[in-house]
C-alpha cells in the first residue's frame, strides 16, 4: 500500500529521494531476508498456477498441456459470468456501506466523552473476532423461523423476512454481516485522517456561523479524502475477496445466488478438482482485482485534476 | 443417550454372544490369525455422522481382538472428500483406511485407481471370518463396491434410503391421513399448512447440492432415468419436469419460509420443533428424532416409506463404504480392520442406534438384531425400502458439479423459476462437463 | 451549557448508542445462545435469559473436541508465524522506510491481492513432496502470508514518523547500520513492534482457509476445529456457540485490553498508507 502512499499527496515524504542517492542500498541487508521468505511463500505459488492454468488437469488423471483454451472456457462458463456479477455487486455495497457508516463513527468518536476508549474497544471486535465463529452465529440469527432478527424486526412491524434463504436478499444480508464486520477497519482509517487535519479552517468556520453539516461538507471531507481513499482501496481488495463469511453461511446458496468468485473457485478447486480450469480462474481473478484497484487510482486521479481545475 | 444404555444391555445379553463368536471365528474355524499384523499402526480418516461414531466407540475391541492400533478422526463430510482426495492426488495418503460415499466418489475413486483391491483377501480364509461372503451384501452394495472388472474394491457399509417421517400428533389434528402416492402427499401437506399457527404440511432440502437427494426420489418416482443408454443425461425430460413441478409446489406452498436455504440440517429442526408435519430424508435421522433434550415430537413421529409416484415407488438410495488406499503399506491389517467394521457386532451396533443400515442381509434380517432396535415402525420402513430401492444420483465422476448445477436450477424453481426452463438450461450446462469428464 | 450545546450531548450520545449497539447486542446474543439448551435455543418467541443454565455446553466442547490439543496447536501456530514474522519483517520495515524502496512494497501489496486460496494446492504439494505433512510447519509456514506483510506494513508506517536525526548522529560516530539499528532505532519503535505483534497474532488466530486442507487430527487449530463442529446428527446450536465464544474469546479480550495500541498502530499505518 505504500506504493499507493506515493501518489496521494501529503503522505509522501518529500525528503526521500535526495536520500537515496546519498546513501546507496546499503539498506538491502534489512529487507533480504523478507524477501526470500515473501518470495518463496508467493513466487512459488503464482509460477505454479499460471503452470497448472495452461494444463488440463482434472485429480485423478494425467495432466496434459492444452495452452489458453482453460481461458477461453471461462468466457463461455455462465457460472463464472454470473460469479462475476455477484462478486461486483457484493463488494460495490461492501465498499460503500462501511464508508458511510465508518465515517460517521469516525467523526463520532473524535469527540471527546467519557468511556471513548472502551467504547472504541467494544466497537472495533467485530473486525477482530474470528470469522468463521462470527458467521456461523449470524447463521443462527438469520433463521427465518427461530432466528433473531425476524423477532426483532417484528417488535417494530415489519414482517418476517428470508435475509440469506432467498436469492432476491442473499447478497444484502451477507454484505449487512460484512458492513458490521468492517466498518470498524474504515473508522480507525478515517479516525487517523481527522487527527491529522489542523484546527484552523474550524475554528474560522465557527466564526462564519456554519452548521454541522456545511463543517462536515466542505471541511472535513475534503481534508479526509485521501483517507477514505485508502479505506475504499482496503476495502475493496477484501470484500472481492471474501471468503469466510460467504463460505461459512450460504456457500454461494440459494441455489448460486450468492455465489462469488472467490466461492466458485473453492468449488471447482476442491469439490470439482478441475485443478487446471480453477488456477485459470485465480488468475482471471486476481487480475480482476488489480483492475478494479487500477480503476480506482484512475478515478482518484481524475478526481485530483478536476479538483486542481476548478480552483478548490 | 438412551439409546445407547438399551442397545448396550441388548447386546449383552443377546446377540453380541453370538456374533462376537462369528466374528472371532467359532473354534471350528479357527483359521483367522486375527493376531498376525499386531503391533501395526493403522490411520482412518472418516466422514463426521453416525457411522464414524459406531466405529470410534467401539474400536478398543478391534484393538484387543488383533493387537493392531488405530487412529482415526471424523471430519465433515464435504471437507472429508476434499481432503482424502487432495491426499490420494499426492500419491502419499496420510492414512490406510478411507471412509467413502459411494453416491460421489465411487466411479471417481475407481478411475483414479486409488483403493486396494479386496478381492483376494476376501478368498483367503487366513484373512476373511466364513461369514464374510460377498453375497451376504445386497444388490445394491455390490454395484456400489465392485468395479467393471469385478473386483472388490471397498466393504459395503451403510446404505441409507430416503424414508418419509411423519408427525402423527398434526395428522391427527387435522384428520388426514398417512399418504400413499405423491399426488396424495402434496394434497395432505397443503391441508396440514396452517401459517398462522406457524406450522407446515411439508419440509425438506431446499438447498443446493443437498437437494438433489431428495428431488430424486420424486424424479425416480415419476419414472426417471438418469443416463440414457449411451450415457448422456436425462435430467431435463418430462419425468424430471414433474418432479420438478412437484418439488416446487410442495415447498413453495406447504413447507416453512427459508426452506431454499434448508439441508437436512434446518429441516429436521423444524420437524423436531413439531413444525412441520412430513419430512423426506434418510433413514439415519431417528436418533434424534426420539431424543428428549434435542427433540420436541418424541413418540410422535411415524416413519414409513416414501410415497409412491405414476411411474412406481422406489426409495432412492444412497451408501458409505469402508476401502484401503492403494498407497496403504498395511493392506492386510487395514482389510481385517473393514472387514470388522462391517462385521455382525458392528452392523448390529449401528442399526439398533439407529444411525445407519448395513448392506449384510445376515444382520438385517436377524431377529435377534431387530428385537434390539427400539423404534418398530422405523425398521419396518427401512425392510420395506429396501425392497424398492433405487440408486439416487447418477453414476458418473463429476456428481459434484451435477449436484451444484441442476440442484441450483431445481433451486432456483423456488423462487418462481420455471422448471422446464431451468432444468432445459442445467443440461445444457452440465452436458460439457460430462463429455469433458468421461471422454479424459 | 447552552440549549445548543446540551442537544449537542444528546445527539452525540445517541448517536454512540448506535454505533456500538451492534457490536454489543450481537456478542450479547452469542452468550444467550451459548448457555441455552436445543429447546431455549429453538423456542420462538427467543429467549434471552434461559430458565435453566447450560454450562454442559462449555463443558462439552471442553471435553469432547480435543479442545486443549487444538487450542495448544493455534497457539503454537500464531506464535511462531508472529515472531518469525517480526524477526524478519521489523528489519524489513526499517530498511523499506530508510531506502524508501517502495517498490519491494509491490511484492506485499500482491500478496494482499492475492486469493488466499490459491496458495493451498501448490504448497499443499510442496509439503507433501518435503515430507512435512502431519506436522504444524506447514500451517506456521502459510501464516506467515498473514503476518509478514502485516508486520512489514505496520513498521514502515511506524519507522517513516521516527526521527532520523539521532540515527544520523550514530552514523556519523562511526557506527555500522545494524547498530544503528539495534540500539537507536529498535528501542524506539517498540510501541510499532507491539502494535505489529498484536494485529499479527489475532489475523492469524482467526485464519480458517488454510487450516481446511493443511490441518490433519493432530495439527487442527481451533477455527477449523469449530467448523467441524456442526456435528452430522444433531442440530446443536448451543455448543456450537459455545465453540465459537471459546475460540474468538482471547482474541475478543485482547482486542479490549490494547484497544489503544490497535487504534493507534491502524491509525497511524493509514496515515503512513494503510
Amino acid at each position: 500500500m505504500s506504493a499507493l502512499t506515493q501518489s496521494t499527496p501529503g503522505a509522501a515524504q518529500s525528503d526521500a529521494a535526495p536520500e537515496k542517492e546519498l546513501r546507496p542500498p546499503s539498506y538491502w541487508p534489512f529487507v533480504v531476508p523478507a524477501l526470500v521468505v515473501v518470495l518463496a511463500i508467493i513466487i512459488f505459488p503464482w509460477v505454479f498456477t499460471i503452470w497448472m492454468s495452461l494444463n488440463e488437469w482434472k485429480v485423478g488423471s494425467s495432466t496434459t498441456f492444452v495452452g489458453f483454451s482453460n481461458y477461453l472456457r471461462l468466457t463461455g462458463d455462465p457460472r463464472f459470468i454470473e460469479a462475476i456479477g455477484h462478486t461486483l455487486a457484493y463488494t460495490a455495497l461492501s465498499v460503500l456501506l462501511p464508508l458511510v457508516l465508518g465515517t460517521f463513527a469516525a467523526v463520532v468518536f473524535h469527540q471527546k466523552f467519557p468511556g471513548r476508549g472502551f467504547l472504541r474497544g467494544i466497537f472495533i471486535m467485530p473486525m477482530m473476532a474470528t470469522p468463521v465463529a462470527i458467521a456461523l452465529v449470524w447463521t443462527m440469527m438469520f433463521h427465518p423461523q427461530l432466528g433473531v432478527l425476524n423477532y426483532l424486526l417484528s417488535l417494530v412491524g415489519i414482517p418476517a423476512q428470508l435475509w440469506v434463504f432467498h436469492p432476491a436478499t442473499v447478497i444484502p444480508s451477507l454484505v449487512l454481516v460484512e458492513t458490521w464486520q468492517w466498518t470498524p477497519l474504515v473508522m480507525l482509517i478515517v479516525l487517523g485522517g481527522l487527527a491529522a487535519i489542523p484546527t484552523e479552517p474550524y475554528e474560522s468556520a465557527q466564526i462564519d456561523g456554519a452548521s454541522i453539516w456545511q463543517v462536515f461538507r466542505f471541511i472535513t471531507l475534503p481534508l479526509i479524502m485521501p483517507f477514505l481513499f485508502i479505506a475504499g482501496m482496503i476495502r475493496m481488495i477484501d470484500a472481492v475477496k471474501s471468503f469466510d463469511i460467504i463460505f461459512a453461511i450460504t456457500q454461494g446458496g440459494p441455489g448460486s445466488a450468492s455465489e462469488t468468485i472467490n466461492i466458485y473457485l473453492y468449488s471447482v478447486a476442491f469439490s470439482y478438482y478441475d485443478l487446471g480450469y480453477g488456477s485459470a480462474i485465480a488468475v482471471v481473478f486476481f487480475l480482476l482485482i488489480v483492475l478494479l484497484a487500477a480503476v480506482m487510482l484512475y478515478a482518484r486521479q481524475r478526481m485530483l485534476w478536476t479538483e486542481i481545475a476548478s480552483g478548490t | 443417550m438412551v439409546n445407547h444404555k438399551i442397545s448396550r444391555r441388548t447386546l449383552l445379553t443377546g446377540t453380541a454372544a453370538a456374533s462376537a463368536l462369528s466374528l472371532t471365528g467359532l473354534p471350528a474355524h479357527a483359521e483367522v490369525n486375527w493376531k498376525k499384523y499386531a503391533g501395526t499402526k493403522l490411520e482412518v480418516i472418516l466422514a463426521k455422522g453416525p457411522r464414524g461414531d459406531n466405529l470410534q466407540k467401539y474400536v478398543k475391541e478391534f484393538t484387543e481382538l488383533t493387537g493392531i492400533q488405530v487412529e482415526s478422526e471424523q471430519i465433515p463430510e464435504q471437507q472429508q472428500r476434499q481432503k482424502v482426495v487432495i491426499e490420494l492426488t499426492s500419491g502419499r495418503p496420510s492414512f490406510d483406511v478411507v471412509h467413502l460415499s459411494y453416491h460421489v466418489q465411487k466411479r471417481q475413486f475407481e478411475k483414479a485407481g486409488w483403493l486396494a483391491d479386496m478381492t483376494h483377501f476376501m478368498k483367503d480364509p487366513a484373512l476373511t471370518a466364513p461369514d464374510l461372503v460377498e453375497s451376504d451384501f445386497s444388490a445394491a452394495g455390490l454395484q456400489y463396491a465392485k468395479n467393471d472388472k469385478g473386483q472388490m474394491l471397498s466393504l459395503p457399509w451403510s446404505v441409507d434410503y430416503f424414508i418419509l417421517y411423519y408427525n402423527k400428533e398434526l395428522f391427527e389434528k387435522k384428520g388426514v391421513a398417512v399418504p400413499k402416492t405423491l399426488d396424495e402427499m402434496a394434497a395432505a401437506a397443503e391441508k396440514l399448512t396452517d401459517p398462522k399457527e406457524g406450522t407446515y404440511g411439508f419440509v425438506g432440502r431446499g438447498l443446493r447440492n443437498a437437494n438433489m437427494a431428495m428431488w430424486s426420489n420424486f424424479f425416480l418416482d415419476y419414472g426417471g432415468e438418469f443416463l440414457d443408454t449411451k450415457g448422456n443425461i436425462l435430467t431435463d425430460g418430462p419425468e424430471a419436469i414433474a418432479a420438478t413441478k412437484l418439488y416446487q409446489t410442495l415447498l413453495t406452498k406447504s413447507a416453512p419460509p427459508g426452506v431454499a436455504g434448508f439441508n437436512w440440517m434446518e429441516s429436521m429442526a423444524s420437524f423436531t420443533q413439531g413444525r412441520s408435519a412430513m419430512w423426506i430424508d434418510g433413514v439415519g435421522w431417528a436418533p434424534p428424532l426420539e431424543d428428549p433434550a434435542a427433540s420436541r415430537v418424541v413418540g410422535k413421529v411415524g416413519y414409513t416409506v416414501v410415497p409412491a409416484g405414476p411411474k412406481g415407488q422406489y426409495s432412492s438410495t444412497y451408501g458409505d463404504g469402508i476401502g484401503i488406499a492403494a498407497a496403504s503399506k498395511n493392506k492386510e491389517a487395514a482389510y481385517l480392520l473393514c472387514q470388522w467394521v462391517v462385521s455382525k457386532t458392528q452392523g448390529a451396533r449401528l442399526l439398533q442406534a439407529g444411525g445407519g443400515v448395513p448392506f449384510r442381509n445376515s444382520i438385517l434380517g436377524d431377529p435377534e438384531v431387530q428385537k434390539g432396535v427400539k423404534t418398530k415402525e422405523w425398521l419396518q420402513s427401512v425392510i420395506d425400502s429396501g425392497k424398492i430401492s433405487k440408486l439416487g444420483l447418477p453414476v458418473v465422476i463429476p456428481v459434484a458439479e451435477f449436484r451444484d448445477i441442476v440442484g441450483a436450477a431445481i433451486t432456483a424453481t423456488l423462487s418462481g423459476a420455471d422448471p422446464a426452463a431451468e432444468l432445459k438450461k442445467a443440461n445444457d450446462q452440465y452436458r460439457p462437463i460430462l463429455e469433458r469428464s468421461e471422454k479424459a | 451549557m447552552t440549549p445548543r450545546q446540551i442537544i449537542g450531548k444528546i445527539g452525540l450520545w445517541f448517536s454512540v448508542f448506535v454505533i456500538v449497539s451492534p457490536a454489543i447486542l450481537f456478542f450479547l446474543w452469542m452468550a444467550s445462545l451459548s448457555l441455552k439448551f436445543e429447546i431455549d435455543n429453538a423456542a420462538y418467541p427467543p429467549v434471552f435469559i434461559p430458565e435453566h443454565i447450560a454450562w454442559k455446553n462449555y463443558a462439552d466442547v471442553l471435553a469432547s473436541n480435543r479442545f486443549l490439543t487444538y487450542f495448544i496447536n493455534s497457539l503454537i501456530v500464531t506464535g511462531s508465524a508472529t515472531l518469525l514474522a517480526l524477526l524478519v519483517g521489523v528489519p524489513a520495515g526499517y530498511g523499506i522506510a530508510r531506502m524508501a524502496a517502495h517498490k519491494s512494497a509491490i511484492v506485499i501489496l500482491i500478496a494482499r491481492i492475492t486469493p488466499g486460496l490459491s496458495y493451498l494446492i501448490p504448497l499443499f504439494l510442496m509439503f507433501q513432496w518435503l515430507g512435512l505433512l502431519g506436522t504444524l510447519v506447514p500451517q506456521i509456514i502459510i501464516h506467515l502470508v498473514v503476518t509478514v506483510p502485516i508486520v512489514i506494513w505496520i513498521m514502515i508506517g511506524y519507522f517513516e514518523t521516527t526521527p532520523m536525526e539521532l540515527e544520523e548522529a550514530a552514523l556519523i560516530d562511526g557506527a555500522t547500520r545494524w547498530q544503528v539499528f539495534r540500539h537507536v532505532a529498535l528501542p524506539i519503535a517498540k510501541p510499532g513492534i507491539a502494535v505489529a505483534f498484536i494485529l499479527a497474532v489475532i489475523f492469524s488466530w482467526n485464519n480458517f482457509v488454510f487450516g481446511i486442507v493443511l490441518a490433519g487430527r493432530e495439527t487442527r487449530t481451533l477455527p477449523v476445529a469449530v467448523y467441524n463442529m456442526i456435528s452430522f446428527d444433531q442440530l446443536s446450536w448451543g455448543p456450537l456457540a459455545a465453540a465459537a465464544l471459546i475460540v474468538t474469546l482471547p482474541v475478543l479480550l485482547l482486542t479490549v485490553f490494547a484497544q489503544r495500541q490497535i487504534v493507534a498502530g491502524l491509525t497511524a499505518g493509514a496515515v503512513k498508507g494503510g
